[in-house]
């Protein structure tokens, strides 16, 4: 293989390997701002100025292709005064408006003005004067002065989101970006451009101004927007999720997510709608009770039936164990065969980039599992009838909400006995529940989503329910969560009394007298490795954080338990 | 009669020294903050003249807190010894000639004892008690070093105190007071005539009643208060009174062996009417006191406090042979002169 | 400064002490006339000076707050005291803050803000009175915090002048 020199070290190289690509790989920082490991090369930002020996003038490190033999020095006086100019340059006509920018705290700009900059400003005259507010599309706000005309955006648009819908126009300093006329930019992965814009100039509509990044806490989780699974992290402050951003996972979602997941996979977990504590219906009004109570009550209607009257829906939403231990608590518990779950497939929604048309970020997981969209003849769109004919009569719902899928639901449901619902959010089914418990969303819990490639991967949780402490449950922490006190605003959040599926539900089978004695997800976790081979022998540890990619030949067929 | 002339010389006397004290520690204050050029208190009542009465009251209504260690009967036992030797000493000092009321022959002393000055020494020796077993039954080791402290300067001091009085005996040859004071009628002072004595007593007498350069029984900046750390409300107030009342004695005492008592030169001589005399007497004997009680209160506000180690030096090594040179002074002003 | 000596040093007249003792009550005999300068509290007041950090303030400019609620005062903080929290608005500045709250219970007035704030809209004032009977009290709003800029015109003047040279 052929090798270059980089600040003394040689390297090898692929031929065709750019500069900077082999310096990156081999943990050498040359800094840069157009340059994108996954776009294409645009060469204007100059900032990754590198001297090669044997090259009259300093080179860009992201356009100049690896030689055999090539001597490239990225520290020498002559690359780190180059860089100085270029920094000076960019900076000629940058706003100082550092204090309102949102960008401020994770700014490239920022950044190397700061190591490699000269630390003071030469230039005296006016600045350029350019659209402050410029609305882009729906979700991008453009602030034409901060603008460093990097063209990242405009390349990710073409290349990666495939609508080509951003252009520079005029020239010089009077250089901007524009949509061309009567166009919006409003592609549904529009919001990268937030994430890969290397200054504040475009910014997230709907995150502008909540926070500042060193207030909140990043934790590393998965979207439950589709069957896709991009890797994220959600931010957090307060006890309150204010923005998800897609994490690297080459073999998931790159450095990408889509507008919908990021708009609308976390609003609900802090909506006004969240359920708060178990309810059970007491003259047809729900009303918030103890635990103790709600799990008694629902231990005493249960004993009412015979198993094949039962019918439980499982959840594409919930987390493999949730689904493990409702499927363990219908077979041994209940004694029912009657697990399906309900799909939510909206065909034709799905391109070749991220979006799924399965809206369910754990349908494979829940296939896995054993768990099918109908069984014996059961399914969403014949349970009416099962309903009607007085077959089934009592009926079990986790995180989902079947009225809403099929409204010939709500005509028969009052032909039940008793509908046992958990759910985070109130929906159409929590109207007609008799007993309702709260679950824990996808960022309040530990879990495993199984996403369509067959891919494990863990959620963590980002905000903590009642029963949990966000120090002692080993969650991440910003610095006010560090430091604050009972006396503190900050320190007082909104916190939800839920709990994940999989604990309610094995403290309802303890009271059967069932042995549901897991302490931890973990626990679910292993002991489903125990009774299939997909997950055999894994846990938490090995999932790490960009997932495990399971075995799915020789399983997806398999139906084991218990 | 015989009985109810005493009472009412006891109870004047006392309400007087109570009185006394209480505006003593006011004038503290005062002198305190002018010497350090602040005002003092002035918020309660005019000038902030009721400043003490309302820190007495205050300390009435303070929680009264006996360590749970503590032996408890010593604990409150030891406040009292203070104050009433404090007290008792109080007695047999004379503060003015005799007057005469509705034809009685009052003596301004509640008790003429002819030991008079034994018995202030005596008492004086008493006293210790109150620190050492305050120290002691408080169970707490800055009390007990602070009692330990007060005992063993007490009884370096006592004896330069005791050697420097064996001189003023000498010259009046009596050991009633009335008489010592008699024997200093017009010039004669004993501070004039043996001015060492006058000088160890003084320092002795600042030492005994734990005065500042020699409050090291209290010492708040190593012992925390010393022996009455663990005392609160009325038992503090107790050991606070004797302070005072200690320091009101030592200046009545210095008063009446050295400073010739309610003598003045030329006031004596003078013709006066009778029913005057007493009165100025009385007059001149308070204003010496107030003299000496404002000395002690400025030395304290000028003087910082010794090391345990030069108050042991200065007791023995300085204190000590300088009374005895008194004595000798003494011995052969008598031997020679035939005062 | 006098110059100590060693003991050994020390003339006769020092060492028998009395003599320096009388110096020494002379001294305090003098100041106990001297005419003192306490100041009665209550009824008078020091006028501080522009150097003096007093509780911190929001610096009010035409009727509105000079923050634009970028949150360094917030991070800069050592004691966590300030809690900010912004908005979006029509005016040129863009951003303001909607909440901006100083729990002066945790505030140990070191000034760090009023250095840190790029906008000089927050100084420390003269402000020292601060009494609260409860916790709620001590947690000041905007409504507390926004001062009009003439007040603080001298403080405003010495934070340019001193601090940022």
């Amino acid at each position: 293989m052929p090798k270059v020199t980089i600040d003394g070290i040689q390297y090898e190289f692929n031929p065709g390997e750019t500069i900077i690509q082999v310096a990156e790989r081999n943990g050498i920082h040359i800094p840069h701002y157009c340059w994108h490991p996954k776009l294409s090369v645009s060469g204007n930002c100059r900032m990754c100025l590198v001297e090669v020996e044997k090259m009259p003038k300093l080179v860009i490190a992201c356009s100049t292709l690896a030689m055999e033999g090539m001597v490239v020095h990225t520290k020498s006086e002559r690359a780190i005064k180059g860089r100085e100019h270029v920094m000076e340059f960019l900076l000629i006509n940058h706003p100082l408006d550092c204090p309102i920018c949102d960008e401020a705290g994770e700014c490239m700009l920022q950044e190397y003005a700061y190591r490699h900059g000269t630390g003071y400003s030469r230039f005296i005259e006016e600045k350029n004067q350019k659209p402050k507010r410029v609305k882009l599309g729906p979700y991008v706000m453009f602030d034409a002065e901060r603008c460093i005309s990097c063209s990242r955006c405009i390349r990710f648009s073409k290349e990666i989101a495939k609508a080509d819908q951003l252009t520079f126009v005029q020239r010089g300093d009077r250089v901007t970006i524009e949509t061309f006329p009567g166009k919006q930019f409003d592609n549904p992965y529009s919001l990268n451009v937030v994430d890969i814009c290397p200054v504040g100039a475009l910014t997230n509509i709907d995150f502008r101004f909540k926070a500042r990044v060193w207030e909140m806490s990043a934790t590393k989780s998965i979207c439950p927007g589709c069957a896709r699974g991009c890797n994220i992290d959600i931010w957090v402050r307060n006890n309150e999720i204010l923005r998800l951003t897609p994490r690297l996972n080459e073999s998931v979602n790159d450095y990408w997510m889509c507008d919908h997941g990021r708009i609308n996979c976390f609003k609900f977990v802090n909506a006004k709608d969240r359920v708060d504590g178990p309810h059970l219906r007491k003259d047809g009004e729900l009303i918030k009770v103890k635990w103790d109570e709600a799990v008694n009550y629902t231990i005493s209607e249960l004993k009412k039936f015979n198993p094949n009257e039962i019918a439980v829906i499982a959840s594409p939403f919930a987390t493999l164990e949730d689904n493990f231990v409702l499927l363990k608590f219908a077979k041994q518990v209940l004694r029912t065969k009657n697990i399906f779950y309900n799909p939510h497939i909206k065909p034709g929604d799905q391109d070749d980039i991220l979006i799924r048309e399965d809206k369910t970020p754990n349908s494979t997981g829940l296939k896995l599992l054993g768990i099918q969209t109908s069984e014996n003849g059961l399914s969403i769109e014949t349970l009416s009838e099962f309903i009607k004919t007085k077959v089934i009569k009592c009926l079990i719902v986790v995180e989902d909400d079947p009225i809403a899928s099929n409204s010939k639901l709500k005509d028969v449901l009052q032909n039940l006995d008793t509908v046992v619902v958990f759910a985070t959010n109130q929906n159409k089914t929590t109207e007609y529940t008799k007993i309702l418990y709260p679950a824990a969303t996808y960022a309040e819990k530990n879990g495993v989503f199984v996403n369509f490639q067959g891919i494990a991967q863990r959620l963590r949780p980002a905000i903590s329910t009642i029963e949990m402490e966000r120090t002692l449950d080993g969650m991440a922490l910003s610095r006010l969560d560090k430091f604050g006190t009972e006396f503190d605003k900050w320190a007082r959040p909104v916190k939800y009394d839920a709990m994940s599926t999989w604990k309610i539900l094995s403290q309802i089978a303890r009271g059967f007298g069932f042995k549901f004695d897991y302490m931890t997800s973990e626990d679910v976790f292993i002991e489903i490795g125990n009774n299939y081979r997909a997950f055999s022998g894994l846990n938490y540890e090995s999932l790490g954080d960009k997932g495990y990619k399971l075995n799915l030949t020789k399983v997806i067929e398999e139906k084991i338990l218990v | 009669m015989v009985v109810l002339i005493p009472l009412a010389k006891i109870a004047i006397a006392i309400s007087i020294l109570l009185f006394i004290v209480t505006y003593l520690v006011y004038f503290e204050r005062k002198i305190s903050a002018w010497i350090q050029d602040r005002i003092g208190p002035n918020r309660v009542g005019p000038y902030g003249l009721l400043q003490s009465p309302a820190d007495v009251l205050k300390l009435f209504f303070k929680e009264d807190i006996v360590p749970s260690a503590a032996t408890k009967f010593v604990h409150s036992l030891a406040p009292v010894i203070s104050l009433t030797v404090a007290m008792s000493t109080y007695a047999v000092i004379p503060f003015g000639p005799d007057i005469e009321i509705f034809g009685q022959k009052v003596r301004l002393i509640v008790a003429d004892v002819d030991v008079g000055i034994l018995f202030i020494l005596a008492f004086a020796s008493i006293g210790v008690y109150g620190l050492t077993l305050s120290g002691w039954a408080s169970n707490n080791k800055y009390s007990l070093l602070g009692g330990l402290r007060s005992s063993a300067q007490m009884i370096s001091y006592e004896l330069s105190m005791g050697i420097s009085v064996v001189g003023v005996l000498i010259l009046a040859g009596s050991l009633r007071i009335y008489d010592i004071i008699n024997s200093q009628q017009g010039w004669m002072w004993n501070a004039f005539i043996q001015p060492i004595g006058f000088i160890t007593f003084v320092v002795a007498a600042f030492a005994e009643t734990n005065r500042l350069p020699f409050d090291l029984p209290e010492a708040e900046p190593e012992l925390v208060g010393g022996y009455h750390t663990e005392y609160s409300s009325l038992k503090f107030a107790m050991f606070f009174l004797a302070e005072y009342a200690n320091m009101i004695i030592a200046s009545c005492l210095i008063t009446t062996l050295y400073l010739g008592g309610w003598h003045l030169p030329f006031i004596d001589s003078a013709t006066l009417s009778y029913g005057l005399m007493p009165l100025i007497s009385v007059m001149i004997f308070v204003a010496k006191v107030l003299f000496l009680l404002f000395f002690f209160i400025w030395v304290r506000w000028s003087i910082p406090r010794f090391r345990y180690d030069q108050l042991m030096n200065l007791g023995w090594k300085v204190m000590l042979p300088l009374s005895l040179l008194n004595l000798m002074w003494v011995a052969l002003l008598v031997y020679f002169f035939k005062i | 400064m006098a110059v100590k000596k060693r003991k050994k040093d020390l003339h006769f007249f020092e060492r028998i002490y009395l003599v320096e003792i009388i110096k020494g009550l002379l001294l305090t005999l003098k100041h106990l006339f001297k005419p003192k300068f306490t100041l009665q509290y209550p009824e008078e007041k020091i006028e501080q000076a522009p150097s003096y950090r007093g509780r911190p303030v929001l610096v009010m400019d035409n009727g509105k707050e000079r923050c634009v609620a970028c949150g360094l005062c917030s991070r800069v903080c050592p004691a966590l005291a300030i809690q900010v929290q912004a908005s979006e608005t029509e005016d040129e500045k863009e951003r303001y803050p909607v909440l901006f709250e100083i729990n002066m219970l945790r505030c140990i007035f070191c000034g760090f803000c009023e250095e840190v704030c790029p906008e000089e809209a927050i100084v420390m004032s003269k402000d020292y009175e601060l009494v609260f009977t409860r916790y709620d009290d001590a947690i000041f709003g905007k409504d507390k915090l926004l001062v009009p800029v003439e007040k603080l015109k001298d403080r405003l003047e010495f934070v340019r002048t001193q601090m940022r040279k």
